[in-house]
């Protein structure tokens, strides 16, 4: 079942669009929307969660767009999950928590703290006093409180320790809420996602299972990214085509990086079928392991 | 990380300042408060004893009309404290509440509000007051309101800055996403993490106000003679200086030490309003 | 090129970081690992005298000279010249009105690097008469053709052109276009801000790099580039690198030896292959489980 949907969706700031034409489908099992920082994936949660209003396409929910939608209903379903620095300094975790409860439901707040694994007498503190792990686990508490249906998963570990982040991940592989998770780290995506799908420069350049994405890339760019997380023990990472080449404006937005850039490049790309997922690429067939 | 030791081991002598910045204001505030009471002369001149330096009997001496200057401090600081803390209490209200709307609305309403301020500030500020205070009746409210008129667009810019940057924090998006109303969101969270260098720069414009107030003053359109106003004491003390220094000196240190005092406690603010500083 | 016995930093009598024995050669990497509070930033901050407020005893030694009892003379010299620090956000250290070029320039100048090449004799790399020296990044150089080649080419211009020769040199060292010199600081990416700081390093002649999470804002691809660059200068040029990081993973790739550090104490130290494998504190297994 698709709970959100993007259809053709179009995102700028200004006039200047950083995510061009992207239809999406928010589906059971965990969503990964992975990219590197530019890759318009924040862009895309923001219009996910109704705070940025496309330059041009559609996101669904349901049978109507996030345009005619009952607002009130849908911020009940579909709340994010921002980095451990989304608490406002000044308000004590309790009031953060509440925010959006009734004043009948504030002993909800011990509740939802003990959920996410924080002892109740944190709700007396302000941001600054607790952990960045600690800090997370309220930021996920608060979007709990509203008893949503889906998650938007932002970046939510990637400032912390690699042991809160694992503890992180693990409380949030426990939750039955749908998710849509955005990061760059791969890792992390093949663990809660059973869907992903790679941007690039604003584009989605390959979508497929998880598994298949990460042990047989179709798109150079996936392979590039995974070649590029470090393995215990394994051989240094390797960088494949100059980073700092910016995305091209014509043709395929990867050639400029691309080891395999051919003259057919120049020629933009269509997401196409091959094997169970969808690429963007002309020469999947060569990154494509038969 | 080295932050948690650094934290503990950062000098306290930013709160000790604010703390002394603080005491300075309620001395001065309480001297211009009981200055009837402390005032060592009625404030009337005794033209027998015009220009004697500070002596046991003057301690700062008296002025040209043998008024005790000590005295005409003391009272002056009413005029000159009522009149800068007027004058800031009018335009922050005014210009923090048109500088949030702004800078967390964005779109058209920032555009209107901005382009408001744009033309208030495109006058000169000391023409614009001397404009107001020609056509109403010279008096401190006068001053007060010709003032005030040309100060609060520069807190709506502040704050329509700050605000802005506000309004893209992720605790802000994620307010907005529990569906927590526009206004509310400005309430509780715009505006209170808006307010810090706007209580700095309040405090950083005291002394510009009450020097202002002094130039319209001396310009005949403010307090006028014989009201005690510091502003006015060191206009008309100027051309004193090299002959009889104190009649310029002792309200220009009183305008100096209350300015610095407001400067002093805006540092320890801005220290103690960071929920993240009020821990080191 | 550091070497380091009984280190003990103190924060108001609270012991922030403990280090028994820690040595880097020269051509060697070593890396300490440990979460946010562990004590592996202000460690690798004393080593250049960096910590004021601390009280550190112990003794530290950095190529040759005894930081804790120095002159501040011989400190700033081996600060920013023989050694370098790279930090994790480089941008914020670069003047953004100013040409990264200039700011390459003034930093050279002021070292006085390549206005009178045989001022500095023991610079390292880029002084003239570098090859003799017995600091060893001389040797180092061996192994880097372009840049003995380019030198040996180079007639010893002085002033100007020989300034740009080393700057370019410099930057290409860490594969980016000499172009870059031409770019204000808020026109480059932070892979690309990262790997000037290190092109700075070496062109002020540094031997000895000393990075704190260099990578972790960085996007994985880039961080694969920064490591590359900085492995690639230890083994061509011999530079010994310690390495500060909390990430395990990157770690074993490029670290000869690692100290494991929890709550300011080395809970285990060793060669990174064994460390990793045969993990002996419990604090390491738990480190090693939480990897993705």
């Amino acid at each position: 079942m698709t709970m959100l949907r993007a259809e053709g969706v179009t995102l700028g700031y200004g006039r200047r669009p950083v995510v061009h034409d992207v239809t999406l489908d928010i589906t059971e099992g965990g969503v990964g929307l992975i990219g590197e920082s530019g890759s318009g994936k924040t862009t895309l949660a923001r219009a996910f969660l109704g705070l940025l209003t496309p330059m041009s396409g559609n996101i669904w929910y349901g049978d109507q767009t996030l345009k005619n939608v009952d607002m009130r209903k849908f911020r009940k379903d579909v709340q994010p999950v921002f980095q451990a620095e989304a608490l406002d300094p000044r308000m004590r975790i309790g009031a953060s928590i509440a925010e959006a409860l009734p004043r009948s439901a504030r002993p909800k707040v011990e509740d939802l703290l003990e959920q996410v694994g924080l002892d109740p007498g944190v709700a007396a503190r302000r941001p600054h006093q607790l952990s960045g792990g600690q800090r997370q686990r309220v930021v996920i508490a608060r979007a709990l409180a509203v008893e949503p249906r889906l998650l938007i998963l932002d970046e939510p570990t990637s400032a912390l320790d690699v042991t809160v982040q694992a503890r992180i991940l693990d409380l949030l592989a426990s939750l039955d809420t749908e998710r849509l998770l955005i990061t760059h780290n791969l890792a992390v995506v093949d663990r809660l996602c059973r869907t992903s799908h790679v941007l690039f420069a604003g584009r989605v350049v390959e979508s497929g299972p998880t598994g298949d994405l990460l042990a047989k890339p179709a798109h150079p760019y996936t392979r590039a990214l995974r070649d590029a997380v470090p393995k215990l023990g394994g051989a240094p990472p390797e960088a494949k085509g100059r980073t700092e080449a910016v995305p091209a404006q014509t043709g395929c937005p990867f050639r400029l990086r691309c080891p395999l850039a051919a003259p057919e490049c120049e020629q933009p790309p269509v997401l196409r079928d091959m094997g169970g997922r969808q690429v963007a690429c002309h020469r999947a067939e060569d990154v494509l392991p038969k | 990380m080295t932050e948690a030791p650094l934290r503990r081991t950062l000098p306290r002598i930013p709160d000790r300042f604010a703390a002394f910045g603080a005491v300075l204001i309620v001395l001065v505030v309480l001297a211009a408060i009981f200055a009837p009471w402390l005032a060592p002369y009625p404030d009337e001149p005794r033209p027998l004893e015009m220009l004697q330096p500070p002596s046991g009997a003057h301690w700062f001496g008296t002025d040209q009309v043998g008024r005790d200057v000590l005295t005409r401090v003391l009272y002056g600081g009413r005029t000159s404290l009522f009149i800068a803390i007027a004058v800031l209490a009018v335009s922050s209200v005014i210009g923090v509440t048109l500088g949030v709307v702004a800078g967390y609305a964005g779109g058209w309403i920032r555009d209107v509000i901005m382009r408001i301020t744009d033309v208030f500030l495109a006058f000169p500020a000391l023409l614009l007051s001397l404009a107001l205070a020609v056509v109403l009746q010279p008096s401190v409210n006068t001053v007060i309101l010709a003032i005030a008129v040309t100060w609060w667009p520069w807190y709506t810019r502040l704050a329509a800055s700050v605000a802005a940057s506000i309004a893209t924090r992720s605790y802000v998006d994620a307010a907005r996403c529990l569906g927590v109303p526009a206004p509310l969101i400005v309430l509780r969270h715009v505006l209170p993490n808006s307010l810090t260098p706007v209580l700095v720069q309040l405090s950083l414009d005291v002394g510009g106000v009450i020097l202002t107030s002094a130039a319209l003053s001396y310009l005949g359109l403010g307090a006028q003679e014989p009201a005690a106003e510091w502003g006015l004491m060191v206009q008309q003390g100027q051309t004193l200086f090299t002959t009889n220094w104190w009649v310029v000196t002792f309200p220009g240190l009183a305008i100096l030490v209350t300015a610095f005092a407001f400067n002093v406690l805006g540092e320890g603010l801005r220290n103690a309003l960071d929920p993240r500083r009020a821990v080191r | 090129m550091i070497e380091v016995r009984d280190l003990q930093v103190r924060y108001g009598g609270r012991v922030v970081a403990d280090v028994p024995e820690l040595d880097v050669n020269q051509g060697e990497c070593v890396a300490i690992v440990g979460e946010s509070g562990s004590g592996k930033s202000t460690t690798l901050l004393s080593l250049l005298g960096l910590t004021p407020d601390a009280e550190i005893s112990g003794h530290i030694r950095v190529c040759g000279v005894d930081v804790l009892t120095a002159a501040p003379r011989r400190l700033r010299e081996i600060r920013g010249a023989r050694v370098a620090l790279v930090m994790q956000t480089p941008q914020a250290a670069l003047s953004p009105a100013t040409r990264l070029g200039v700011l390459m320039r003034r930093a050279l100048k002021l070292h006085g690097v390549g206005s009178a090449p045989d001022r500095r004799p023991d610079s390292g790399s880029h002084a003239g008469a570098g090859e003799g020296s017995d600091t060893g990044a001389g040797g180092g150089s061996d192994a880097s053709p372009s840049l003995s080649l380019q030198k040996n080419r180079t007639p010893p211009l002085g002033g100007k052109g020989r300034l740009e020769e080393i700057m370019g040199e410099a930057v290409e060292a860490v594969m980016l276009d000499r172009e870059i010199l031409r770019r204000y600081p808020h026109e480059i990416s932070g892979g690309q801000a990262q790997r000037f700081a290190i092109a700075l390093a070496i062109a002020l002649g540094a031997e000895v790099i000393l990075a704190d999470e260099p990578t972790s804002a960085l996007d994985v691809t880039v961080q694969a580039e920064v490591v590359g660059v900085l492995r690639r200068l230890r083994e061509e040029r011999g530079l010994a690198l310690l390495l500060v990081s909390h990430d395990l993973a990157l770690v074993s790739t490029i670290a000869d030896r690692v100290l494991v550090m929890k709550d300011g104490a080395v809970v285990e130290s060793g060669p990174a292959a064994k460390v990793l494998a045969e993990p002996s504190h419990p604090y390491t297994r738990e480190l090693l489980e939480a990897l993705p």
